[in-house]
């Protein structure tokens, strides 16, 4: 099964994300803010992590930035999960090291769940 | 909601986690949410001297219908954190908040109120415009990644300010600067130091900064000689050279700031825009703005 884990505080996307990425066979592994976050993708080694950028402790991109200075992730996908404006979204996901983003609401699952599979099959 | 009237009730009656609570209930669906939980509220509010007593929860019955935060200092106060949860938004609600910290402030002899409000959120603009807040400036909320090759530190005479000695620079007068980036939010918070550096061409000029956990933060500067962007250049090259690993994130950052060409060449990322408003006059030992901290009408 391959392991996604969500950082991301909001009961309902994380119910959501759930549904939608379990219906697929992929196992979730949820942290509920940055510093869970941090200890879950060094304890799990997810094959991609999902990130919620307004975090209730530390911000989503000093995460990003985190996550990306540690060498055993160096090759895990990072894909920013936000409902930012696109450019602005663009612009956080180039300069904190993450390798996409997924723009929220999620409209349609299957959708969203092709952008997490392109994301795994781009590594 | 019902036609029943909105009471507001001191932020003092509520825990920190049911503050909280409203609070990110208000968030869920901003652009920006920022939300927060029990420790960084708590925080929040040890440093920006936010003052429970006089700050509002607004209530229809038991329904917790909103939240706003009243900031007191010395001859000014700061409205912060207002919030509407979602569903009773267009209700009056925020007016009422507005309103009460408004009287609130006045009650304690602060007829100087300053906020700032996210740039395109314009239900909110629109409702300070309406109660008489003027805009003053635009600021810049900018962030520098941490994954960033630490720079090379320009040549200069780089000395360590410990916090006693950096608190002690914040505190000469610096204009009436947005209120997160006042010497009291300085003296509040902890983890405080500084850099004075002195370039070979006699150029110089401080940095005082707080260092967190994870990030930098809470930036307080000023050019003593020479051109800001080479002074602020060498100063912010030491300060990465020396924390390659600390994210970076500066509030309010006033738009037409002239060290702000070398923040852009440091590598710092504008993350999003705020307007900053004012109720009233600044006293007189605050309107003194010199240099970066001179105003401009925003665009």
């Amino acid at each position: 099964m391959i392991k996604i884990l969500l950082v991301e505080d909001m009961p309902d996307t994380v119910e959501l994300v759930r549904r939608a990425l379990s219906t697929y066979d992929y196992e979730v592994v949820h942290a509920p803010d940055a510093e869970t976050g941090l200890e879950l993708a060094l304890e799990q080694r997810p094959s991609l992590i999902l990130l919620d950028l307004g975090l209730p402790d530390y911000d989503g991109q000093t995460l990003a930035g985190w996550l990306r200075a540690e060498s055993a992730l160096a090759d895990t996908p990072i894909i920013a999960f936000t409902a930012w404006p696109q450019e602005t979204a663009r612009k956080m996901v180039e300069s904190y090291g993450c390798n996409g983003y997924i723009q929220k609401p999620i409209l349609k699952v299957r959708d969203f769940v092709d952008q997490i599979e392109s994301f795994i099959k781009a590594q | 909601m019902t036609d029943e009237k909105i009471q507001l009730v001191p932020t003092s009656r509520f825990t920190i986690e049911q503050l909280t609570a409203i609070y990110n209930q208000t968030r869920v669906d901003y652009l920006v949410p920022m939300p927060m939980n029990a420790k960084r509220l708590a925080a929040y509010i040890a440093d920006y001297d936010v003052d429970l007593e006089h700050s509002l929860v607004a209530m229809q019955g038991d329904e917790l219908l909103g939240v706003a935060m009243l900031g007191v200092r010395a001859g000014r106060a700061w409205i912060t954190r207002l919030g509407v949860l979602p569903n009773t938004r267009r209700g009056g609600v925020g007016k009422a908040l507005m309103t009460g910290l408004i009287e609130n402030a006045a009650k304690l002899n602060r007829n100087f109120v300053m906020l700032e409000v996210i740039k395109n959120n314009v239900p909110a603009h629109q409702l300070f415009l309406k109660l008489g807040f003027r805009e003053v400036g635009e600021l810049l909320v900018l962030r520098r990644p941490p994954i960033m090759p630490p720079p090379d530190p320009v040549v200069a005479d780089a000395q360590r300010l410990e916090q006693l000695d950096a608190l002690r620079l914040t505190s000469r007068a610096r204009g009436a600067m947005p209120w997160t980036n006042q010497s009291e939010t300085l003296i509040n918070a902890n983890e405080v130091s500084g850099l004075h550096i002195t370039l070979a061409d006699d150029s110089r000029g401080w940095l005082v900064y707080q260092r967190q956990k994870f990030t930098l933060t809470r930036f307080a500067y000023k050019t003593e000689v020479g051109n800001p962007t080479t002074v602020a250049y060498a100063f912010l090259s030491h300060l990465h050279h020396q924390y390659p690993r600390l994210d970076t994130q500066l509030e309010n950052m006033q738009v037409n700031d002239p060290h702000l060409p070398a923040f852009y060449e440091m590598g710092y990322v504008e993350s999003f825009r705020r307007i900053e408003m004012w109720l009233g006059d600044p006293p007189p030992n605050l309107n003194t703005p010199t240099g970066s901290e001179t105003r401009i009408k925003v665009s």
